[in-house]
């Protein structure tokens, strides 16, 4: 690195599009609260790393861990005290710089995603998805956003299923059922 | 004369010429898209071409081979998330030249240097590989482990902010990385006695969810801002560009094959350290690293694709897997009859050949494929974000499930993709957590290793460094960069030179 | 989370209506891969099912799934429906999950369809090792106690085993064990000089031997080994070995218990098949395993034997979590 560089240009390439408010000399908002969670959490898994052989020996399963939880710890409390020095940016909110409403929508979406990605199967979970995911951030007809999510989906459902055999959660559909029929068309049809 | 013929043999069967040309294409969109790995693609086709000869699969496999590590760039470049980690570094100056709408001009460059580094590679394999490989097996735990280190201090270069905050980074992911059962002696680590953690948290989740996911969320805040116009013009860059950057591909083309040929470690981690080495060496560059470089995007690609050739070293000479891709080329050798081993180049010479040659054509095929594809390539950029958002998120959904078929890691992707997303917005670099993941176990099993053998003597381990050529020569490397980069060094140098050098 | 099991619940009753044992299979199967792909366990896999393929008339897709030392793969197929659309492709390990606490489920909860070949293992030595064979190891141990570096793959894995049963044949041995993730990266190390002697599966190390890179010392069998006649088998070496020998990894395709026994017929049937295609046979043969190719009783009898013998050499080595007599293995009677 180049040590001359830091604090002059303080962004990180891909944030790049932050840049204009990431102010190193002002904090942002929940960025006091992230920094604490960070050392709370490192002071836990260090306390948990403690746990795995102590200080047993050197070569112990938990040498390292305990090492990187130690330098996680005192990193995250070397930065919860220079952002509590820090004043707060003017001007930037919680609820519209960080966590804007579009941004929870898409987290829950996909929270959602996950929970029911094993009882109804990729297919079905993935088609609601990216409806509503293409009808919140397009705003367009219908039509348009069943056309261009059923699309994509086909798309990716052949790649990742058909060509690598990626074995998808199936869930309600019978998918595997599906395929074998049109592996016996092609096979019935080769012969 | 029998050596130039059985590396002709490619162009002598247009069936074989054929297959190369098609794994070379299908390799760049599967490593293009993140979450479908030249491991997986390779380890479907052992079965798929079962029934054939050897030569047919192993054009098939070297093909996909190749372009599976260039393409990576393609999305790292276009969309900020790394194909494959192998070109984790290569976003890092990719993107923002993307964003100046020069993605056209990046692709062209990376193409280019993705060719020379794979040359280097292949020509590396086919004049010294017994040398290297005698090299490559004298590493010891203890040199793996300064190795690992030499690594960890490259969170300096991949921390353009607080360099705190990115040390806080690195040792989180070397945390994440020691996740589940310790596989040396099964101790459960930060499992929390739950069964789910005890396989750990797959790295590839991680960086599909990290770059894939808190990218996407991230571009939710500007749905509505038109795409950047994408000039492209110039694709292919000019002689003298190249020659520009020659000096400097051949130092990085090193590192790579070097790193390649180590077993163990692969492109990944020769990008990133040829990166850093960039960074280090290039005293003026044009545009800043991190704001669109074109040494960022030269160094990791003429590693990483120099790394290829360097994997088949080991695997050739010794029947020892460069990287996973070369353990399962391993395998498919032994399904069709042949034993791969220290005897192969003895035995059947024509097989090192043939690889060599179908390394070649692949590497001119991945030329031709990548300078030709570029035009379509950069409109997915300028698609509508509103389909572009929820399509890289579903891919990343697909993706980090089809690494091991395991709904864990889906979970585990969308957690560090929305923990990532808060992250970016604190200013913490996500790429060193990267960089610890993938150096942990190396660091971690190399350390115990080394101070078991010296049965848990400090001074015997410090005497063993102090006595190898090879082992003093990391160390002091380490001990070099890391005294470069603390602030009394640099108050030193401020007081010497009378001023920064910036 | 009640809705999640409803879900699981509904998911459940609609498959099963679906599977019907008469035409089976009616569709893909999901052959799982405890280890991953390169590893011995993934290349016999996928050497093996194109031929039971062709002889059952389906599709097999192999999927690699690892992690805690192949407990992962085992309790997903422990976890699936048992309709023969899941199978466990595995090695060993699993038996000793149980008394390592590695897990609560081992191969008792499985169907053997073929247990496929047994590996023999071996010792192998770094070409500058002080010794060629194996009295000459132990005169090295015994005049340099604590130098001899010992490669070994983590608790329960082959080099533990063998460890143990030298230890139980020849005293404790003062030797460091250096932990490796596996045979094939110790392998690597011994021919680097990091270790000097490493218990190994004689197929991982023959074209190492046959090159001359490593040195053999001594094969843990009760005969004279067809590759490499010349070697010393452990018998000869000390006869106490005959209580634990012949012992072996050994790989196997299962299904879970309560699979229809039609369908297991179908399976048995199309693997022992494929099992004796000359091509596999070949190939087991050129890696150094011995085909075992059995299924059913005979399988079951081998399971039973292996898991007693090798869970009490490692309960006996203080190895174990639990105390086999804890999950009803009985110590091998002979």
């Amino acid at each position: 690195m180049q040590p001359d560089v830091t604090g002059t240009t303080d962004h990180n390439s891909s944030t790049a599009h932050v840049q204009q408010t990431n102010h190193p000399l002002q904090r942002r908002p929940g960025e006091l609260g992230f920094a604490i969670f960070l050392t709370l959490a490192s002071v836990f898994l260090l306390y948990n790393a403690y746990g795995i052989s102590g200080f047993r020996a050197l070569s112990g399963a938990g040498s390292v861990p305990m090492a990187t939880t130690l330098v996680m710890t005192i990193t995250a409390l070397i930065v919860t005290l220079r952002t509590a020095r820090l004043g707060r940016i003017a001007g930037e909110t919680l609820a519209k710089d960080i966590l804007p409403v579009m941004v929870i929508a898409f987290i829950g979406l996909l929270i959602v995603f996950g929970l029911l990605l094993k009882p109804l199967g990729f297919v079905l979970t993935a088609a609601l998805f990216l409806i509503c995911a293409i009808k919140l951030l397009s705003r367009k007809g219908w039509v348009y956003t069943i056309s261009i999510a059923f699309l994509s989906l086909v798309i990716i459902w052949v790649v990742f299923r058909v060509v690598f055999t990626v074995l998808l959660p199936a869930g309600i559909l019978p998918e595997a059922e599906f395929i074998q029929f049109f592996r016996n068309l092609f096979a019935g049809g080769a012969s | 004369m029998d050596t130039v013929l059985a590396i002709l043999t490619v162009f002598t069967q247009p069936q074989l010429l054929l297959l190369v040309a098609l794994g070379t294409f299908a390799g760049i969109y599967i490593g293009a898209i993140p979450g479908l790995s030249v491991t997986m693609a390779v380890s479907i086709l052992i079965s798929f071409t079962f029934s054939w000869d050897v030569y047919p699969a192993i054009s098939l496999m070297v093909g996909i081979y190749m372009g599976g590590v260039y393409g990576g760039s393609r999305t790292a470049i276009l969309l900020n998330i790394p194909g494959s980690p192998s070109a984790i570094a290569t976003a890092m100056d990719g993107y923002p030249m993307a964003q100046k709408g020069q993605a056209g001009q990046a692709i062209g460059v990376t193409t280019v240097m993705s060719f020379f580094g794979g040359l280097i590679g292949i020509v590396v394999l086919a004049l010294a590989a017994p040398f290297v490989s005698a090299f490559a097996l004298s590493f010891q735990p203890r040199d793996y482990m300064l190795l690992a280190i030499l690594g960890i201090l490259l969170v300096g270069s991949l921390s353009s902010g607080s360099l705190v905050k990115g040390i806080f980074a690195g040792a989180f992911g070397i945390a994440i990385g020691a996740v589940g059962r310790d596989p040396l002696t099964f101790a459960e680590r930060f499992t929390f006695d739950l069964r789910l953690m005890e396989g750990g948290i797959s790295f590839i989740a991680v960086m599909i969810g990290m770059f894939g996911v808190s990218e996407a969320l991230q571009q939710l805040h500007n749905v509505d801002k038109r795409a950047v116009r994408q000039k492209i013009d110039k694709i292919i860059p000019s002689f003298s560009t190249i020659k520009t950057y020659l000096p400097l591909s051949l130092q990085t083309s090193s590192i790579g094959v070097i790193i390649g040929a180590l077993p163990g470690t692969g492109g990944d981690i020769a990008a990133l350290m040829a990166y850093d080495h960039a960074k280090r060496v290039t005293k003026n560059p044009e545009i800043p690293f991190g704001q669109g470089a074109m040494e960022g995007l030269v160094a990791p690609e003429t590693a990483n694709n120099a790394a290829v050739g360097g994997a088949f070293i080991p695997m050739m000479t010794l029947g020892i897997p460069g990287d996973a891709v070369t353990a399962i080329m391993i395998g498919a050798l032994f399904i069709h009859g042949l034993n791969p081993g220290p005897m192969l180049m003895i035995d059947q010479p024509d097989m090192f050949w043939f690889i060599v040659g179908a390394l070649l054509t692949a590497n001119v095929f991945m030329l031709i494929f990548g300078l030709t594809g570029i035009k379509i390539f950069t409109k997915i950029v300028e698609m509508p974000r509103s389909i572009i958002i929820p399509l890289i998120l579903l891919l990343s959904i697909v993706g980090a499930y089809a690494v091991n078929n395991a709904i864990t890691d889906v979970y585990w992707m969308l957690g560090f993709g929305i923990f990532g997303y808060f992250m970016r917005h604190y200013g913490y670099p996500l790429g060193p957590v990267i960089l610890g993941i993938i150096l942990s176990r190396m660091l971690d099993d190399n350390w115990r290793r080394a101070i078991i053998s010296e049965r848990e003597d400090l001074g015997r381990f410090f005497e063993g460094i102090l006595t190898s050529p090879l082992s003093l020569t990391l160390f002091v490397a380490v001990i070099l960069i890391f005294v470069s980069q603390t602030p009394i060094w640099r108050a030193a140098k401020t007081r010497l030179l009378g001023k920064a050098t910036s | 989370m009640s809705f999640k099991l409803m879900g699981a619940v509904m998911a459940l009753g609609l498959s099963a209506t679906i599977a019907t044992a008469q035409d089976y299979p009616s569709k893909e199967i999901q052959g799982i891969i405890q280890w991953g792909a390169g590893g011995s366990t993934d290349t016999v896999m996928r050497s093996v099912t194109p031929h039971a393929e062709a002889a059952l008339g389906g599709t097999v897709v192999m999927q690699n799934m690892t992690g805690a030392v192949g407990a992962i793969a085992l309790n997903y197929v422990v976890d699936a429906d048992a309709d023969g659309y899941t199978l466990l492709m595995g090695a060993e390990n699993p038996m000793i999950y149980k008394v390592m606490g590695l897990g609560e489920e081992d191969y008792s909860a499985f169907t053997p369809i073929n247990l496929l070949a047994r590996g023999t293992a071996m010792l192998v030595a770094n070409n500058d090792a002080p010794f060629d064979d194996y009295a000459g190891m132990l005169a090295y141990i015994a005049a340099n106690p604590g130098e001899l570096k010992l490669g070994a793959t983590g608790p329960g894995g082959l080099p533990s085993v063998i460890t143990a049963m030298m230890n139980a044949v020849e005293g404790d041995l003062d030797v460091i064990a250096v932990p490796y993730d596996g045979d094939g990266p110790a392998l690597t190390a011994l021919q680097g000089g990091a270790i000097d002697v490493m218990p190994a599966v004689l197929g991982a190390a023959v074209e190492a031997i046959r090159a001359g890179s490593i040195k053999p010392i001594l094969i843990f069998d009760t005969q004279t080994n067809a590759t490499l006649p010349d070697v010393q088998i452990a018998t000869d070496a000390n006869a106490a070995y005959a209580t634990y020998l012949p012992w072996g990894p050994f790989f196997g395709v299962f299904a879970k218990n309560g699979t229809p026994d039609d369908v297991i017929a179908k399976l048995t049937a199309a693997y022992a098949t494929a099992a004796e295609h000359p091509d596999f046979v070949a190939l087991m043969d050129s890696r150094g395993f011995t085909m075992m190719n059995i299924s059913g009783a005979e399988a079951d009898a081998f399971l039973t034997k292996w898991q007693q013998g090798t869970a009490w050499l490692l309960d006996d080595a203080g190895l174990t979590q639990a105390s086999p007599t804890a999950f009803g293995i009985a110590r091998p009677s002979n």
